[in-house]
């Protein structure tokens, strides 16, 4: 191909003195080396084999003796270049916003944590899709301009575009406001999924099956991790913030809590020390909320949204919520009655988070402590829906400390999912009639998201009394000895 | 949509025949003096305030792709400050390092009262930055004017605000061409400040390089510049390949980025001690004055 920028003659004549100096090096040091060689015979054998294939491949002349004609070469330089295939990145470009009045909605489907959720059509293409519509609260919109919580989930959909089981935001509509002082109404235009795992438990009379579980699992396991790799926390995993279609794909959606996690400040010395960026501690509604949350650590790492997704697997397993506690105080007893008390030995940072110093918890001595307890405790409740793998899997996720839980990674390693029954197909997922279509949902009612900008309230001393949590534990029935395995 | 460290949405070709203010009649000249001022603004704003040059460089992308396109922002609707201002308070709130309304809107200011266009950046920092606090009101003002200039950006650029910026690239290709190791040390730290500052040049031009290439040709371009101007030796192949740049491209982005320096020399002539006129009165003045002087002529 002709190029504006080619070598010209004089570019040419240059280019060739230049070649023939190297080549004059280039044969001064391999005399150079053979002479070496006839002395040492290992080391440049090796190093002979493992340099020289890149560079002839980049550059065919230079092996070449002759070099005083430089026209071939030239020609030979171009049609190898042409070969070459170089990557072409593309994201796209960007327009205005359209305004909502492009969409026709249809129903609502339910008040997510910040949003209105609503089924819709796209009038120009007939297409349903699902918006959300942010809530602009003028106290917000006067302090901080447009919600950064909005600003997060948008610009973390757009970076999760890719992933097959988060939930595709097409476009962000956006109508001006008629008001100076009003805030516009923004709605993020979504994929529309038929049902939600929550309500489709409500409506359900019996769990889904073993071999049902490990396929919603393991998507939901691939979008956790996904967002891991990306640095991001989602802090709000729960039932009904996970959509299923018909087809029996999973997608993760109501990005409102997450965020990305703050850059590691403790692993560049050179830099100017910046304190951990303490992260909000009210995320995660309760029912899911991870122990070290309630008890109200500054810093917290992605081992969040694993207990959040034990929480669901239980879920999953029982069809009800396994942790549904009332209130703060509620839900920790409940989760040390489930976990149990961890040992100075085994977790030291429990007895020094902000929170547990407040309590009056009983020292454990270690017995009933033991990551085994979680597991007699998990064998005892699903004897019946749980091999050993996936108790094991299920009270690892639910381990009091947050460095015990698996990684997402490992999470979709686990040998659970290799074990009879295998993760069902998808595609032969039950159908179900959808919800979210005509009538108004029943609502059972379940605690709401916390709110943005809520002080996290902290467990009083003396409030509650800790003390007698395990004390009949002893006469306790101890799980069944072996477990049924169903498909 | 497929926001990747290598990749950013550019302008298409419909965007880049004309822009909003050039069909309000904005002459082209002046859009880019004003999108050169601007885009100075922003970095005085963001060194002032301490921001990492990675955040400073998204809000300038941000800023330059608010006026392209004829469907993209008008300088007879929009002041080129405040649109600045609002393009780095919204890149500093999607960072890490979160900046307070307060905090921009009173650096704003401070650079307002500066005499010229042109400031060293050294006298920058002598001046008693803290004396130039805006009142209550004027706050309250101009904070709604942010959130409202936000709020614009955010629909003309349709909330695309992913920016890849190829800093640390830079230094991986570096570290690819195995330069870091063959140099000593002194010379390494040079070359690398060399091609941060041609990227850093890149956000500057009027060609508007990172709304039209790739990070990673970008990147390359940057290094070759670089290496050539300190006298490093680069591979004698055309290791540009190996970085997806093709030599069409790299020609280009080389005679783009060396063109800069005059653009910025002659644009340093003409306002000389003037201010670059930047608000929406101002530029209104600016093109009546123009237009008389036409008359005159």
């Amino acid at each position: 191909m002709a190029s504006r920028w080619a070598t010209d003659e004089v570019d040419q004549a240059e280019e060739a003195r230049r070649k023939q100096e190297k080549e004059e090096k280039k044969r001064l040091k391999l005399a150079k080396q053979q002479a070496q060689q006839v002395q040492d015979q290992a080391p440049p054998v090796q190093e002979s084999e493992s340099r020289p294939p890149k560079r002839r491949r980049l550059s065919p002349s230079a092996e070449e003796p002759d070099n005083t004609n430089v026209v071939p070469k030239e020609k030979e330089k171009d049609t190898t270049s042409s070969e070459r295939k170089l990557l072409r990145f593309s994201a796209g470009s960007w327009g205005p916003s359209r305004l909502s009045s492009n969409f026709e909605t249809l129903n609502a489907i339910e008040e997510g944590s910040y949003g209105w959720v609503s089924r819709a059509r796209d009038i120009s293409t007939g297409e349903i899709v699902a918006l959300k519509k942010v809530k602009m609260d003028k106290p917000a919109h006067t302090a901080d301009g447009f919600p950064i919580t909005a600003l997060r989930e948008i610009s973390i959909l757009q970076r999760c575009a890719s992933h097959p089981n988060i939930v595709t935001l097409r476009e962000v509509l956006m109508d001006s406001s008629s008001s100076a002082n009003s805030p516009s109404s923004v709605v993020l235009v979504m994929e529309f999924l038929e049902h939600d795992l929550k309500t489709l438990q409500e409506d359900m009379p019996d769990p889904f099956l073993p071999s049902e579980i490990k396929t919603l699992l393991r998507q939901l396991g691939g979008a956790v991790a996904f967002l891991h790799d990306n640095h991001i926390l989602h802090r709000d995993l729960k039932t009904s913030n996970i959509l299923l279609n018909n087809r029996g794909a999973l997608k993760l959606a109501d990005f409102g809590m997450s965020r990305s996690m703050p850059p590691p400040t403790s692993s560049s010395p050179s830099t100017t020390t910046t304190p951990p960026t303490p992260l909000t501690q009210l995320v995660v509604t309760l029912w899911y909320r991870a122990p070290e949350l309630l008890l109200g650590t500054p810093t917290y790492t992605p081992a969040i949204d694993l207990w959040s997704l034990g929480c669901i697997f239980g879920e999953l397993l029982s069809n009800t919520a396994i942790l549904p506690g009332k209130n703060e105080v509620d839900q920790l007893s409940l989760i040390l009655a489930f976990c149990g008390l961890p040992s100075e030995k085994t977790y030291p940072a429990f007895y020094r988070l902000p929170n547990a110093r407040t309590l009056n918890l009983p020292r454990d001595s270690g017995a009933k402590s033991a990551p085994d307890a979680t597991l007699r405790l998990v064998r005892a409740r699903y004897p019946a829906a749980l091999t050993a793998a996936g108790a094991e899997l299920l009270a690892s996720l639910l381990s009091l400390h947050p460095e015990a839980r698996p990684s997402a990674h490992d999470l979709l390693q686990h040998r659970y999912f290799a074990e009879a029954p295998k993760p069902k197909p998808p595609e032969l997922f039950p159908t179900f009639p959808s919800k979210a279509g005509q009538e108004k949902r029943r609502r059972r009612a379940s605690p709401h998201a916390p709110r943005r900008g809520d002080v996290a309230p902290a467990l009083k001393a003396g409030e509650v009394d800790f003390s007698g949590l395990f004390a009949g534990r002893e006469d306790e029935e101890v799980g069944g000895g072996f477990s049924l395995k169903m498909g | 949509m497929h926001p990747s460290p290598l990749a950013n949405p550019l302008t298409t070709v419909a965007q880049l025949e004309t822009t909003g203010s050039q069909l309000d009649g904005i002459p082209a000249d002046l859009e880019d003096s004003v999108r050169f001022a601007g885009a100075r603004l922003t970095q005085a704003t963001g060194t002032l305030l301490r921001l990492p040059q990675e955040v400073i460089a998204q809000a300038i992308v941000i800023f330059m792709r608010f006026w392209v396109g004829p469907e993209g922002g008008s300088l007879a609707d929009f002041g080129a400050d405040q649109v600045s201002a609002a393009s780095l308070y919204l890149t500093t709130k999607l960072s890490a390092y979160t900046k307070s309304p307060r905090s921009i809107i009173n650096v704003y200011a401070y650079l307002n009262s500066l005499p010229a266009a042109f400031v060293d950046a050294e006298q920058l920092q002598q001046q008693k930055a803290d004396k130039h606090y805006v009142s209550e009101g004027t706050y309250q003002t101009r904070k709604t004017t942010l959130f409202d200039t936000e709020q614009s950006i955010l629909r003309i650029l349709g909330f695309q605000l992913h920016v890849a910026v190829p800093y640390t690239l830079c230094i991986t290709y570096l570290q690819t061409l195995d330069i870091f190791t063959q140099l000593p040390r002194p010379r390494v730290s040079e070359l690398a400040k060399r091609t941060i500052a041609y990227l850093n040049t890149a956000l500057l031009s009027p060609q508007l390089l990172y709304l039209t290439h790739q990070p990673p040709n970008l990147a390359t371009a940057a290094i070759y510049l670089a290496a050539k101007e300190v006298a490093v030796k680069l591979p004698d192949v055309e290791w540009w390949e190996v970085f997806d740049t093709d030599r069409e491209e790299l020609g280009f982005l080389v005679v783009g980025l060396l063109s800069v320096e005059s653009f910025a020399a002659q644009e340093k002539k003409r306002w000389a001690d003037k201010k670059v006129p930047m608000t929406v009165g101002e530029i209104e003045t600016e093109v009546a004055s123009r237009r008389s002087a036409e008359r005159e002529d």
